[in-house]
């Protein structure tokens, strides 16, 4: 048997607005955006995705706890997923979000898991503005 | 709102994201590669000779794509770790990802003693790069057995015995010709 690895390091630009929402991430806050008709988007984007208009950069603070809208329970991690253990990849739509940002539920078991039940974000100490800053425990658990 | 140290001009800001991209393969050695590998741990290099032909095919392919006949155990044949330079390249190396040599040096193609087998991309040692030549004489310098490893050899890899040879030093026997190496295709 033998093993071959292939690997591209690529370094991108963030743009102005997933610059600005990392960086939040790195000092602790997530960013949304506030689009024309008032709606939050979380995780905020440069463009409305309901109608294509370029969004008017309004960044809102939003969370850190909110609510599980729907979850996919992962038996076995790979090493690339944010937890080593077993996890829930959820929706969760942050309070003052209208919009669902997908993360990771360190949750413990699925027995603890359903639809609606509230999450608070956990963030590393060490943070480098990266989406893997911060992941998700239920609310009674924080 | 905006928080003070999410303005996009904030200098301290994250602009730039590291993307990193990774693809890890593993294959079984096709058996013909895996007697390879296991001669080479052995110190030997061995290869097919085509029964049709005679070219020798180093390491063995289990055919002849010249003759499109099979070849078997019964065409290995064991060959000399001692050979002639008969091409190469000298390599100044740009530091991109993964480049670890900093220095120029030198890839070689080195065919082997007896017959058309030909080793390509090959370390030479114990040699200064403006001293190579197409017709010098060289010896391979086998690691110790017990640092032998063949985890690099793969089905594709061609003529490598990296990770078993550390390269071919220069025996300082007289040159070969060089004339008899030019215009020739080596397999």
């Amino acid at each position: 048997m033998t093993t071959h690895t292939i690997e591209f390091p690529y370094t991108r630009t963030l743009g102005p607005v997933i610059g600005p929402f990392l960086t939040g991430l790195r000092d602790g806050h997530v960013l949304g955006v506030r689009n024309r008709d008032g709606r939050v988007l979380v995780p905020p984007l440069e463009w409305d995705p309901a109608t294509g208009e370029a969004i008017d950069v309004d960044f809102v603070e939003v969370g850190p706890a909110g609510t599980v809208e729907t979850w996919a329970w992962v038996t076995e991690p790979t090493r690339k997923h944010p937890l080593d253990h077993p996890f829930a990849f959820a929706l969760i739509r942050l309070d003052g979000a209208d919009t669902a940002l997908l993360h990771a539920v360190d949750a413990g078991s699925m027995d603890r898991m359903r639809t609606g039940m509230r999450v608070v974000a956990r963030w590393k100490d060490e943070r480098a503005g990266h989406i893997t800053d911060l992941s998700f425990v239920p609310e009674e658990a924080a | 709102m905006t928080p003070a140290a999410t303005e996009p001009d904030d200098d301290n800001s994250v602009k730039m994201m590291d993307y990193f991209m990774q693809l890890e393969y593993r294959e079984p050695l096709c058996p013909v590669v895996r007697r390879y590998a296991d001669q080479l741990l052995e110190g030997r290099l061995i290869g097919h000779q085509c029964p049709s032909c005679g070219l020798v095919y180093l390491p063995p392919r289990g055919y002849c794509p010249i003759c499109v006949v099979e070849t078997t155990d019964a065409d290995e044949t064991v060959l000399s770790d001692r050979g002639t330079v008969t091409n190469y390249t000298v390599v100044t190396p740009v530091q991109y990802y993964g480049q670890h040599e900093t220095e120029p040096f030198v890839r070689a193609s080195v065919t082997l003693d007896g017959g058309n087998a030909t080793m390509n991309l090959q370390d030479l040692v114990d040699v200064p790069v403006d001293e190579v030549r197409v017709g010098m004489r060289v010896a391979a310098v086998w690691k110790p057995k017990g640092e032998r490893s063949v985890a690099d050899i793969s089905n594709r890899s061609w003529g490598s015995a990296e990770g078993c040879i550390d390269g071919w030093r220069p025996t300082g026997e007289p040159d070969a010709p060089a004339e008899q190496f030019l215009g020739k295709a080596t397999f």
